[in-house]
């Protein structure tokens, strides 16, 4: 079965629903609306000529800087990168822009060998949100908990959303673009209070100076 | 007349406390044959410390045994990065060893936050929330290094004066 037939397939089984396939040489990635997303799922792991019955990955990506220019590395080799250094503010109006967040799920069909991604938009941006598929997919528990605690999209539906990796009492959700590098907060013992305590954030920022040297710029 | 003199002369060479010196180099011989660290790898610096452990390196050759509990420790070994959400836990862990304990900072994340240092949830340094006896550098450092670390930390008990001073 190659790629364009599982293309047939996964489109015949899908044809009541608004999905697309994106182009990609190497997988094939579906973007499915958000509204369609559960009952998609539901196909996509119980029909039997697709059988999608393993969820390998639940994945987030923040679109705010993407394409931004601070990421060209051109003049990287005399200045240094500025990424992540400045602190990214989001303007007010953008506030509200549904294109921010991306979740990305991979499947894994064990029956026919395929695998499948998965693209699906949030619905707004404060807080981003997408419906949960731990019921379709059990795995998807813990990975849709390490996505709201580094990203911050909430999970419809998830039976125990809470933070798994960060620090109790964490606040912030630090794989986001607009969050500083080095945090807010840092802790050190206290000798008098006589316990570790928390105080704002000590070091400063600093450009780093990218080791690889491209061709096009060699040292000016 | 003579010897007096000579139990003089002796105390001039030795010293005021010949008795208690020589209490402190057996104290001290005892401490640095037994040092017990608490089994404390938060990262990849642990492989390395098992490794110090284990057969080819076998730090049971200085009488360091590696103990599951604080309590029953004289040394610890911080051997990885030490998160800010650990460090309360490790901050309760050293403060559960008994007198007299010591601190082995293992690898660059435990000096200083090393490769982490700018990170949002890594401790620079485990020093910000214990007092560290010993620094051994590396990412993470060898078994041999970190021998090396433990020969130094017994140099430095030896060079103790409790009873002298205490």
């Amino acid at each position: 079965m190659d790629k364009n037939s599982n293309i047939d397939i996964i489109n015949n089984k899908l044809s009541d629903f608004n999905v697309a396939f994106l182009d990609n040489e190497h997988n094939l990635i579906l973007q499915i609306d958000q509204a369609d997303f559960i009952n998609v799922c539901k196909i996509l792991k119980t029909d039997s000529d697709l059988d999608y019955s393993m969820l390998i990955d639940v994945c987030a990506v923040d679109y705010l800087t993407y394409g931004e220019a601070d990421w060209t590395t051109n003049d990287a080799t005399n200045s240094g990168y500025s990424r992540a250094v400045k602190q990214t503010i989001i303007p007010e109006a953008d506030e509200t822009f549904t294109d921010r967040f991306v979740v990305f799920y991979q499947l894994l069909s064990i029956s026919y060998n395929k695998r499948l991604t998965l693209k699906v938009f949030t619905t707004e941006s404060n807080p981003p949100s997408v419906p949960s598929i731990n019921k379709i997919w059990n795995s998807a528990n813990w990975f849709e908990r390490e996505a709201f605690d580094l990203m911050g999209i909430h999970f419809k539906g998830h039976p125990d959303l809470r933070r798994i990796l960060t620090d109790y009492g964490f606040i912030g959700h630090p794989f986001r673009k607009d969050f500083p590098t080095n945090g807010n907060l840092e802790v050190v013992y206290d000798e008098e209070e006589e316990r570790v305590i928390y105080q704002p954030v000590s070091i400063s920022t600093r450009p780093s100076v990218p080791k690889v040297i491209r061709d096009k710029n060699d040292r000016k | 007349m003579g010897l007096t003199d000579k139990n003089n002369e002796i105390i001039d060479q030795q010293g005021p406390g010949f008795l208690t010196t020589s209490v402190d180099k057996l104290v001290n011989w005892a401490r640095t044959g037994s040092m017990w660290p608490v089994t404390l790898g938060l990262a990849c610096c642990g492989i390395e410390m098992m490794h110090s452990a284990a057969a080819r390196y076998d730090t049971d050759r200085f009488g360091v045994f590696y103990r599951p509990s604080p309590r029953q420790s004289d040394v610890m070994i911080v051997a990885g990065t030490l998160v800010n959400k650990m460090a309360p836990a490790l901050r309760r862990i050293y403060d559960q060893m008994a007198e007299p304990k010591w601190v082995i900072s293992m690898g660059s994340c435990a000096n200083g936050g090393g490769y982490y240092h700018h990170s949002y949830s890594v401790v620079r340094g485990c020093d910000q929330i214990i007092p560290v006896d010993i620094y051994v550098p590396g990412c993470p450092p060898t078994a041999e290094a970190l021998i090396n670390g433990i020969i130094e930390l017994q140099k430095k008990i030896k060079a103790e004066e409790s009873i002298t001073n205490g």
